[in-house]
């Protein structure tokens, strides 16, 4: 026992020399989760799930008439202060070409008559009368490069338009139905449908059906985006840990640093078991670096210790088990080091380090459950929404399992290989 | 002289070609690896039959006319596609985070309920997940448009009832019910108040957002072999291999030339592969500029080359160049807006971010790709790019050494 302790740690020691080891262990993780970090707006200071903050959209309002007016008032409201950074523009085509010039995601252009297409003035034909369907449209004007920006633009103005759409359906029917019950007269009509339709557009968004939000998380508890995806890039540069580890079983083995340990009286399997500790030690102190980095930068909170812990020691345990594998089909060094990269980077993908698992097809989420780092991810994601030991369970085993498996495999590799003898 | 220098380059990329072909894992990142992001990333995997909504989960415990009401108004949104499953599916596939967001339509939801009080909805959200919020509001416009029109009868009610009681009960639900017809009538005839133009896109351009994660793949893909370029020098410093070329009258700039050319060659090649996948599996239209694309792609492996280079001649270990062009690819890439738009960083990145070749590069692509532009939009992203690549190249001769 003592000398595969020493194996491992002397592996541990060697690994966290290697300058161009940690670049990659510990450098890029920590670059990436910054960069991932300003995208999702935690690291800028931006509100809600997104980096989205200020975005540049131009109001050319041509009505100067109520509704208009109130489209303008709405962008340039408390409310939406922070999320968009509105500019009234004059004319039109130098609206455009700040869109144009990408220094605007939106123009949104409301057309001389838009409040009177919708409420005629008093004396003009009445509400419902033909030629409502030829009503004058809002034009907004997009910029493809910036389709989240022009999306929440749009978003806005259609919520906008259905409140006026409910004010005018509800003014015209409240009016025609008093008509027919013969409650007012039809000279009654205009004023009165104006003054509710006023009334339901104020009144706000529908109540008769209410939605009520349920978090995924154990405990109502705010979510950090950071949560996600720290564990998300450490886990991809730990498939590259693992491979490295495995790397240094071939690269002993040609520089005849392996031999030489095996005339020792050290047998095989004290050997394996020292590289495997070795590279078990070095993943799981990446973690831990990492983990201990980004709780004291950026003040992430990780969830409950004793679950992060048990997730850490088997994330890392699966992960080497990837590892173990690599090197048992490997021939060369240099081919571990190309096929862990490769196998980080699609472990990374289908793992969800780069995109939301659900954006996949079925199959492909399927599959994703073969890496650790889905598995993971499940893991650290229940402990950042409050869950405990219990939450974790699943994942915990699931890890455990694919180690198991997967080192079982990687031995009868090795035997078969005789890469471990002497 | 010169064909003598030629017939230098030429063994040089000769050389270079073999060594980086040696190991067929190269394959992995010329090729394989590319494609395969691309496919997922750029939306080859569509799971809906060619339809890319978001798909939004729904347990309809009601079976109500109003909530058969609420999944057609969702079934017209384009934002979410409503996959109707039993509740217990439904949440384990939630729970599995095999989708974003869950809407359970709960047993009482139905008009007499909603009429009287109101009913509720129960929305699960995956934490963060931006298509869990625009899955939500999709919802939310489908909601105010089921619940508006409850909301007029309500109010067409009250006000009738404001100036004349009802004389029954059965009156007063006769008046609601004709109400919530004549809103409903009317919502379905409502003409369309918004037309959305998109800008400077020619008209044979059609808007495709798959284009801009096909462009980005691309860019980070080709980025980072090429400045792995540096591994190679320090493979041959390691070797001894580079010291050789001193016994040889080869001018630094030769050997760098070269190397460069070479490795922009296989890029080139590899870039024109990406594209015809992106043309004639992803239905992509890369084909309409193809003087663009040269005018962004070919300076743009230039400057990636001459980064690696650079870089070679600072990098002492072929590990070290190896991590390193991991890092810096995946980087460059990522705050270049390869991944992510880059609209969703703070300005101050936005800005900070110009000295990247991966940000001019993926401006350029954008430009041919969503505005619809031709060579002459993207002259100045060209013209940078190869003014990053006269920069690095420049450093790479002034710092280079064969020891």
């Amino acid at each position: 026992m003592k000398k595969i302790m020493l194996i491992g740690f002397k592996d541990l020691t060697l690994a966290f020399r290697d300058r161009a080891a940690l670049v990659l262990m510990l450098l890029a993780p920590f670059l990436l989760t910054v960069g991932l970090g300003f995208v999702t707006g935690r690291l800028s200071g931006s509100s809600g799930a997104s980096g989205l903050s200020d975005i540049p959209v131009v109001l050319v309002n041509q009505d100067q008439e109520p509704l208009g007016d109130a489209l303008v008032e709405l962008f340039f409201s408390e409310e939406l202060a922070g999320l968009v950074a509105p500019v009234a523009g004059a004319d039109l085509a130098e609206a455009r070409q700040l869109v144009d010039g990408d220094q605007a995601a939106a123009v949104v252009f409301i057309p001389q008559g838009f409040t009177r297409s919708i409420i005629p003035e008093v004396g003009s034909p009445a509400l419902g009368e033909p030629g409502q369907g030829s009503a004058l449209r809002i034009v907004i004007y997009v910029n493809p490069t910036r389709p989240t920006s022009a999306g929440v633009v749009q978003t806005i103005v259609e919520q906008f338009l259905a409140r006026v759409e409910a004010g005018r359906i509800g003014g015209q029917v409240t009016v025609t139905q008093l008509i027919t019950s013969g409650r007012i007269q039809p000279g009654q009509a205009e004023a009165l449908g104006q003054e509710i339709g006023e009334r339901q557009v104020s009144a706000g968004n529908a109540t008769a059906i209410r939605l009520e939000k349920v978090s995924a998380g154990e405990a109502p508890m705010e979510f950090d985006i950071l949560a996600y995806m720290a564990p998300g890039m450490a886990l991809m540069f730990l498939m590259y840990t693992v491979s490295y580890g495995g790397r240094s079983i071939l690269a002993e083995r040609a520089q005849g640093t392996l031999p030489r340990l095996l005339v020792s009286p050290t047998s095989s399997a004290q050997v394996l078991g020292g590289k495997v500790l070795g590279i078990y030690l070095t993943g799981v102190a990446q973690l831990a670096v990492l983990i201990l980095a980004s709780t004291l930068l950026f003040r992430l909170q990780w969830g409950n210790p004793l679950g992060v812990a048990v997730l850490v020691l088997a994330a890392v345990f699966g992960a080497s088990g990837w590892g173990m594998l690599l090197t048992a089909v490997a021939r060369s060094p240099n081919q571990v080091a190309s096929l862990g990269s490769a196998l980080m980077l699609t472990f990374g993908i289908l793992g969800g380090s780069f995109i939301n698992l659900d954006a996949l097809p079925g199959p492909i989420q399927w599959i994703s459950r073969i890496t650790p780092n889905a598995w993971g991810l499940d893991g650290f994601t229940s402990l950042a929404l409050g869950g405990g030991l219990e939450q974790v369970a699943l994942p915990v085993v699931a890890l455990l399992v694919m180690g198991a498996v997967l080192f079982l495999i990687a031995t009868l590799l090795f035997n078969r290989r005789s890469i471990l003898e002497r | 002289m010169e064909l003598r220098m030629l017939k230098k380059v030429l063994a040089i990329i000769r050389k270079d070609t073999l060594l980086r072909f040696s190991s067929k894992a190269e394959l992995l990142y010329f090729l394989v690896l590319p494609l395969f992001f691309t496919f997922l990333l750029a939306g080859g995997t569509q799971s809906g039959e060619g339809d890319n909504r978001i798909r939004l989960l729904i347990a309809d415990q009601a079976g109500s006319p109003l909530s058969a009401q609420l999944i057609a108004a969702l079934e017209a949104s384009q934002t979410v596609r409503p996959d109707l499953l039993p509740l217990e599916q439904a949440k384990a596939e939630f729970d599995e985070r095999r989708a974003s967001t869950l809407l359970v339509i709960p047993p009482d939801f139905d008009l007499v309920r909603a009429q009287a009080g109101g009913v509720d909805l129960l929305l699960y959200q995956q934490p963060n997940n931006l298509n869990s919020l625009a899955a939500e509001q999709a919802l939310l416009a489908a909601i105010n448009q089921a619940a508006a029109a409850l909301q007029t009868a309500q109010m067409a009610t009250a006000e009738a009832e404001s100036i004349q009681a009802f004389e029954s009960e059965a009156a007063r639900r006769l008046y609601s019910q004709d109400s919530l017809l004549a809103a409903q009538r009317l919502r379905d005839t409502a003409p369309e108040r918004l037309v959305v133009e998109r800008a400077s896109t020619a008209d044979s351009v059609e808007y495709d957002p798959a284009a801009s994660s096909s462009a980005g793949q691309m860019i980070t893909w080709v980025f980072i072999p090429l400045v792995g370029i540096s591994a190679m020098f320090a493979y041959e410093r390691q070797r001894g291999t580079l010291r050789r070329l001193l016994t040889t009258p080869t001018a630094r700039a030769t050997y760098l030339l070269g190397t460069i050319t070479g490795q922009v060659l296989m890029a080139l090649l590899q870039m024109a592969l990406l594209l015809v996948f992106g043309i004639f599996v992803m239905k992509l239209n890369w084909g309409r500029e193809p003087l663009g694309l040269a005018l962004v792609l070919v300076p743009f492996a230039l400057a990636a080359a001459a980064l690696g280079t650079t870089l070679g001649t600072f990098i002492k270990s072929e590990g070290q160049a190896n991590g390193l062009s991991i890092m810096i690819g995946m980087v460059f890439a990522l705050l270049g807006g390869c991944w992510y738009p880059i609209e969703l960083f703070p300005e101050f990145v936005r800005s900070a971010v110009k000295v990247l070749p991966t940000t001019w590069a993926m401006q350029g692509m954008l430009d041919l790709a969503l505005r619809g532009g031709g060579p002459a939009e993207v002259l100045l992203e060209g013209g940078v790019l190869l003014g990053f690549a006269l920069l690095f190249f420049a450093i790479g001769v002034w710092r280079f050494r064969y020891e």
